[in-house]
Formats: structure tokens, sequence, C-alpha cells
């Protein structure tokens, strides 16, 4: 059969075909760095790449990190926080509020600003903005604002605010809400509150012109493409200096797109398609990343905790000693060199070092400066001065460290095998490795731990909805500034299911310092209890702080300088207001 | 007669799978592990807001009520709102689906003509150095690690040598200006040559061999021996006699491989950023957006159950030998 059969060869036309496509890719590959020339000559946009979509530009539905980038340069607040000094200053607000200890009111006076539409932005906005709080009970401010008894419009400009009762949380959290247009929410807000679920209708309204007061409103956005927002010529900062920054903006535009993955986010900022990646950058890129001249690279810390969290309400944990035992052979150093390869910061207190107002650098700092066997040494005479017991300790009679074996309880019980859940390395590979390395710390003082990685959903459902676990590692990778997630993860009424809590600590004189701080304006005096609860904290250790990772961003730097540097890094509403193209 | 109450009594069955997987779907979002705002790590939402907030969603309710709702929506043709985005969830979909069917259709139809044509060269060669470049390189292709792939025609293609994008769909430079329409068009095209030619190759891998092994066993057949006995040309047995037969279960394949395709692909186009309905998917599951996932899968299943019947009577079409 096969002797018949002629060797096949390309026939003229398959040929012709393939030489068309070839063609044709040629073509458009040309038609494509035209275009490209084209337009970089043409405009001069500031171009940032973000790591995701964001989901929505809805301010009351986009509270995801990538919508907050955008809308924070739309929507602004009364008062903001200092760079450099992370002081509260007047933003929208023209000055500090006058505070009345005895009738207990704030009075702040307005700017003189408009609103992106060329309306005013005037009291009444204010006073709306509170009702829309109210009447659909928004998540993360309702909560906050409840403190508020009323607000009285004294003129266009003044607003004053009754508080029921002193709060020390009226700056930080109440004033730095993001103010929203009557103008364009209350048509909205009337149609929302007569449906069946009042929020739900509020968050699915479809924004097209979000109009706020910020440097920057948007043009377009086209979904899975790209978002355009142009110079807000009626920001009300333009020409001023506020927080030491002459303020503009100095670009015309700006251009978010998404990149799916950093490694072309990366290379994307190598070739210049972009000016800033707005997303944190991995430490394994930064060597290739200095060798380039045309990056930038910014190292900063973040306001965020990561910690091991024990289980309070059940054995093996319920035992101070134990925890404390665990955190002593704990090595933070060892996290912070190898984890993240020294991009980053070991933590002792539960508040990040970087809030530099709020933190207690005096707190009792487990092992530290302690080697290995000092470490195992210490944990195990704390663990033998409770009861603890071994049939062969993990500490000899002449002070040799040898592998242990299985604790015995103060009853003389055997202690049962417990879990650290952590995150999978999929979600965050710090998380999971530091769990591994806790595991094998801990079992040298012959605890039976395993680390098991777990969804994440699954873990939060676990740890904050069911209370069903031994220990676990988690973070917040952006804390407010303000201290007061104290009291909602270690406050007593906190301890229920999806509470803050998760820990279950209970301490009556703890949750007695959290109330008095509640209600202190005096923030010096505030100071003290703040410093008290992180040594309570830290005494007690229902979370041992871990780390805190920098973080690590990029530039490209051929056309925009000026970038502003603060705790969280230089993606910020100050930065867009003072970048300016290289001259 | 016959085919007609064959194809009758296979929509009854579509109609019932359809049904079981509707259900399915609706009990296994709502049994896994946590809810839509269970991943939220936010100190300033307490629980008072996340209780607030699951009232909101309507989750809240009992889940049988909560199913009934489901169905009726469903039977009116309304499925529901995204609670990640707030957006009809049938909006959401018709915009990531045109991305899709445009890429990763394209890449199927594409790679199929190609492996359907260089299968039937390799198997005509057989033995041939021809035969053995072609077979090795449709190896490789169809096990090449996608990821891997897509970033090293990314680096060398895009990054080193400029010569195309970077992922996207389009430039949003020029169409924030003043592009003509046929610039635009130019620009899409632009952006969608690497994914695809990311998908073509690895998808031209399985097609080629396919075709090669099926078009082998055809030409082993009595009458390619009987169409020579004839005298017919070399080329006529060849695309005639022998390509006709061999390509069916290549038919079955596209056809399914098509279904699929408006899955799309999560790797790819996470990589290409290209927003299509397969990273969607992923965003959606993870996120416990039960209305977006829910629909997402009804479609995929729909689609593929629907693309079987095509198969089926299309295969009755190809080869005369087969009724139902």
């Amino acid at each position: 059969m096969h002797q018949n059969k002629g060797t096949y060869r390309l026939t003229w036309r398959a040929e012709f075909c393939f030489n068309l496509l070839l063609l044709a890719i040629l073509l458009v590959a040309m038609a494509g760095l035209f275009s490209s020339c084209q337009k970089t000559s043409e405009q001069a946009f500031l171009k940032i790449g973000l790591p995701e979509e964001p989901r929505s530009l809805n301010l009351w539905l986009g509270t995801d990190a990538n919508s907050r980038r955008i809308l924070s340069q739309i929507y602004q607040p009364l008062y903001h926080r200092h760079p450099e000094t992370l002081e509260i200053i007047p933003w929208l607000a023209k000055g500090k509020p006058i505070f009345d200890p005895e009738a207990l009111t704030y009075t702040v006076n307005l700017r003189d600003a408009k609103w992106s539409d060329g309306s005013d932005f005037t009291s009444e906005d204010v006073l709306f903005t509170k009702q829309l709080f109210f009447d659909f009970k928004i998540p993360r401010y309702y909560s906050k604002w409840n403190i508020i008894k009323k607000i009285e419009a004294l003129d266009a400009h003044t607003v004053v605010f009754y508080l029921r009762k002193p709060s020390a949380i009226f700056m930080s959290r109440v004033m730095t809400a993001p103010m929203v247009s009557k103008r364009e929410w209350e048509a909205v807000a009337r149609e929302a509150l007569a449906k069946e679920k009042p929020l739900r209708s509020l968050q699915d309204h479809a924004i097209e012109k979000p109009i706020g007061t910020g440097p920057f409103t948007l043009v377009e956005h086209k979904k899975g493409a790209y978002i355009h927002m142009q110079r807000n010529r009626y920001f009300f900062g333009k020409g001023l200096k506020i927080g030491n920054h002459l303020l503009g903006p100095y670009v015309d535009s700006l251009l978010f797109r998404v990149y799916g993955t950093s490694d072309v986010a990366i290379l994307a900022l190598k070739k210049g398609d972009i000016d800033y990646y707005w997303g944190d950058i991995q430490p394994g890129y930064i060597k290739d990343l200095k060798e380039q001249t045309n990056i930038d690279l910014y190292f900063n810390k973040k306001s965020a905790l990561y910690y091991l969290g024990f289980n309070l309400r059940k054995a093996p944990f319920n035992d101070k000693v134990l925890r404390q035992a665990v955190a002593t052979v704990i090595n933070k150093e060892f996290i912070l060199t190898r984890i993240l390869q020294n991009f980053g910061t070991p933590m002792h207190s539960v508040v990040p070092s970087g809030n530099h107002f709020w933190y207690n650098p005096k707190v009792r700092k487990y092992g530290q400066g302690q080697d290995h066997d000092q470490r195992i040494k210490l944990a195990h005479k704390m663990l033998k001065g409770a009861g603890y017991s071994w049939d062969r300790p993990p500490v000899t009679e002449e002070g040799k460290i040898v592998t242990p074996s299985d604790i015995l309880l103060p009853s003389g019980e055997k202690m049962e095998k417990f879990v650290i859940l952590t995150p999978p390395a999929d979600y965050d590979p710090k998380r999971a490795f530091a769990g591994t390395m806790v595991q094998e710390w801990v079992r040298e003082l012959g605890l039976p731990a395993s680390a098991r990685p777990m969804a994440f959903s699954s873990l939060l459902d676990t740890v904050k909805g069911k209370h069903e676990f031994d220990a676990f590692i988690l973070g917040y990778g952006q804390l407010d500034l303000d201290p007061d997630y104290l009291r909602s993860f270690f406050y007593s009424k906190n301890d229920k299911p999806r509470g803050w809590n998760m820990s279950g600590y209970h301490n009556l004189a703890f949750d007695k310092i959290a109330e008095d701080q509640m209600a202190l304006v005096d923030t010096q005096k505030r100071k003290d209890l703040i410093w008290k609860m992180q040594e309570m904290v830290l005494e007690d250790i229902p979370y041992l702080p871990l780390y805190n990772p920098h973080i690590i961003e990029a530039t490209f730097n051929e056309r925009f300088t000026g970038w502003v540097a603060k705790v969280d890094g230089i993606g910020n509403v100050w930065s867009m207001c003072v970048v300016k193209p290289v001259q | 007669m016959r085919n007609q109450t064959y194809i009758l009594g296979k929509l009854v069955e579509i109609a019932i799978i359809f049904f079981v997987i509707m259900t399915a779907l609706f009990f296994l979002f709502r049994l896994s592990p946590g809810d839509p705002i269970s991943k939220v790590v936010d100190p300033m939402l307490t629980p008072e807001d996340m209780r607030y907030l699951i009232e909101q969603m309507g989750l809240d309710k009992p889940m049988w009520e909560q199913y009934v709702i489901y169905l009726k929506n469903f039977f009116i043709g309304n499925f529901g709102v995204s609670f990640h985005y707030g957006e009809p969830v049938f909006k959401i979909i018709r915009e990531r689906l045109g991305w899709t069917i445009l890429l990763f259709t394209s890449s199927t139809i594409l790679a199929a003509f190609a492996g359907v044509f260089l299968g039937k060269i390799a198997a005509w060669n057989k033995g041939s150095r021809l035969d053995s470049v072609m077979s090795i390189s449709a190896l490789v292709c169809y096990t090449l690690f996608i990821p891997w792939f897509a970033l090293l025609l990314l680096w060398v293609l895009g990054f080193k040598l400029g010569l195309f994008p970077l992922g996207g769909i389009l430039s949003p430079e020029l169409w924030v200006g003043n592009a003509s329409w046929f610039e635009k068009v130019l620009d899409i095209i632009h952006h969608m040559i690497l994914p695809l030619l990311t998908l073509f190759i690895i998808n031209l891998g399985a097609y080629l061999l396919l075709m090669r092994s099926s078009m082998l066993s055809v030409l082993r057949e009595d009458y390619i021996i009987t169409a020579r006995a004839k005298g017919l040309s070399e080329k006529m047995i060849r695309n005639k006699h022998a390509a006709k037969n061999a390509a069916l279960p290549v038919v079955t394949s596209v056809g399914l491989s098509l279904a699929f395709s408006i899955n799309g692909g999560a790797l790819t186009e996470q990589i290409f950023t290209w927003p299509g309905i397969g990273r969607e998917l992923i965003f959606a599951v993870s996120n416990n957006d039960y209305p977006l996932a829910q629909a997402c899968f009804l479609l995929i299943a729909l689609v593929v159950l629907v693309a079987n019947l095509i198969v089926d009577i299309l295969y009755a079409y190809l080869d005369p030998r087969i009724t139902y």
C-alpha cells in the first residue's frame, strides 16, 4: 500500500497561505509598534498598574483595596492623616475642630470647596452624609458615627457635631470618613430606601460618573481594560500647602490598568508601559529591579500585624505559661531573615512599630537576644515550674539540649495533639512557612504540634465563626492607624461568632482600660492606656505578634517624579497630588 | 421520524440533567465553608455589620426558601445580582463571554483546522522524517505547561523584542485618544496575537495527534485498497476517502472543545489579563459569589449538553452508517 504513495509536499497554495499568515502577523505587530509610538508621543498619562480589577466604583460596595485606590482620588474626608507625622490634619475642613467639653460638641469649619460637577461643597453635604450612614446603617461607618447624637449646620460652611459621650475615635474614625454629594445621592438614596433591601439597592446602584471633591474625576471605566481619570479642575487643594506639600495635581490624567500576575506587571514596569505598579512586590524581584537604572524602589513600613493566635477557650492553650513558653521558643529573627528575606521587621507588640505614636516599645519581648539553646532552656524552666513534665525532658540535668519525649500536662496526662492552622502557601507562602517553623520550634519542647494549611475562607470560618481550633496564624495587611482595634481584638464582649476576639481572651482589667480609653479625648492620656493594653496583651499573649513585612514598591523614573512615601507605601492621594512630570 | 424521536428524547434527558446540575450547584455552594463575607478581614466591620450584610444578600433565610426563590428567578430569566460586583449576573457574563469566545473559540477552530491538515500529512507520511518531526513537536506542544509557555512568549515577543503588548485587550492610551475605528480593531487584534498563539500551539498538538492516529487506522481499511484499485489519484484517496472519515473523532473532540471553550482558561486569562469568563469563574467561586458562580457553571453545563447533542446529530450526518 505504502509503495504507491508519493511523499507529500506542501502545495503552492499551502505555502501561499502560510506566508500570508506570517505577513499578517508581521503587519499587525508593525501596526502595533507604530500606534504605540504614536500614542506615547501624543499624550502624557500617569500610568498605574493594579493587581486586580476594582470591584465597584460605587463607594458603598467598592470596599476592596483596588476600588479604594480609585475612589480615594474622588471622595474626600474632612480630615486626613499627615503623610509623615501621621497626625490628623484638616483636608476638606478648614482648621482644627473646636471642641466644647461641656456641651460635647465639635465645631468644624469647611473650606470653600466644590464638587467635581461645579456645585459647592456645603454643610448640607456633611449632614446628608451622616443621614446616609444612619438610614442605611452603612457597614464600617454607622457603628463609628453612632456616637453622634445630631449634627447642625450653623451656616453653609460651619457644622456642629453633638456627641452622645466623649469619644477618642471621633477624629480618627468619624472625621476621616468620605463625604458624598447630596446632589448626587439624594434621589438614589430615596429610591433605595423604598426597597426591601435598602443597603443592597444602594450598593448595587450603577455609578457612571462619581462626583467628588478629590484631585481627580472619573472619565471612563472600561471594564477589563482600563480606568481613565482626569484632573479635577475644581479640586480645593490646588496650589495649597497642606501637610508640607504644595498640592497639584501636576498630571493631567491617570490611567489604571490591571495586570493578572506580578511577573507581567514587573515586565510592564521595566518596559515603561506603566509608571507605577500599585501592588506589593515580592523580594525575589528586587535584585533584578535594582539593576535597572530607570526603576526606583521604595521600602516602607506597613501598618500590618501577622501573628500566632491561641484558642484560650480550651486546653492546652488556656494555660498562660504554656503560651509564654511557646512565645519564648519562637525565633522571630529567623522569620525575618529566612521568610521575609530581611524585608520587614520582627513584631513585638500588637501595634506595629511604624505607628510610632501608639507603639509601645517596652512590652515584654519573649526570647529576644537569646540563642536557640537559651530559648529552649528558658521555656523548659517555665513549663517545669508550671508542673509540666517529660519522660525525657528537652534539657538534661547537665544542661544539654536533646530531643524530648512528648510533654505531660501538670495532671500527668499526655498532651493531645494540636493543630496550627495557616492559610495555604499559594495564598500566602510567608504565613504557611511560618506555621511550619512554629511547629518545629514547639516540637523541640515536646509539644505535639502540626501545622495545617487550610483554604482561607474555611480557615476564617473555623477560627472566627465556629471557634473550633487550637492555634492559627493570620494577619491584618492594613490596620487603621488608630489603635482602637485592640479593643476589637481583645475585648471580652467581642468573643462571639464572627467577633474579632478570635482567641476568646477575657480579662476584666483589660476591658475596663479598653472602655476608658474610648472616652478619652486627651491623646496623651489615651496613649498611656493604649500602652498599658499592649503590655497586658503581651503578658497574657492571646496573640503573639510575629512579623511585619515591608511594603516594596517600584516606579519607572523616566517620566514622573516626586512620590510621597508614608506608612503603607507611596500609593496614596498625596502622591497623586504632588507627582510631577520629569523636566 | 426515528431521528426526531431520538432528538426529542435527548432534549428531555438534557432538561433533567440540567435541573439536577442546577440543584446540585445551589446546595454545593451553600454547604461549602464560609459565605460571601467570611473572607473579609477588616476589624472595622463589626459582627453586627456582617449579619446585616448577610441579611441584605438574602442569605439569612432558610435554605429551602432561598432555593425556591432561586428556581423561581431562574424560570423568569433572572440570574440575580453579583454579590461581589453589585451588577446583574447576566450583564457580567455577557461582557466576559464575548472576550472568551473571541479568544478561545477562535483558537480552538484554528488549531482544529491546522491539526487536521497537519495530522493528515503526518499519517500519510508515516515513518518519514517529516512524520517524526511533526509527531514529536505535537507531543511537545500538547504537554507544554501553559503558564510557563505563556510567560516565555510574553518575555521574548512582548518584552525583549517589543513586538506585542504585555497582556490586556487593548492599549488604553490609544482608546482614550482620538483613534479611528480601524485603529481600535487593529489594536485588539494586536493584543490578541500572543494569547491566541499560546492556545493555538497547545491545542494544535492534541488535534494533530488525534487526526494522525485516526487517519492511520482508516488507511488500513479495505475501501482504501479498493479506491487504489479503481485507479483514483493519491490526492483523491487521501483527501476524499481517508481524511473525511478520519476526521470523525476530531469532529467529536472539536465539538466538545468548542463547548468547553466558553469556560475559557483561568491560567491563560490570568497571565494575559484577558477579561474572560474563566478568571471570573475562579473569582466568583473563591469569593463565594453564589449568583455569579452558579450562572457561569449553568452556562457551561448547558453549552456542553447542547454541544453533545449537536455532535451526535453531526455524526449521523457525516457517517451514513449511523442512524438513531
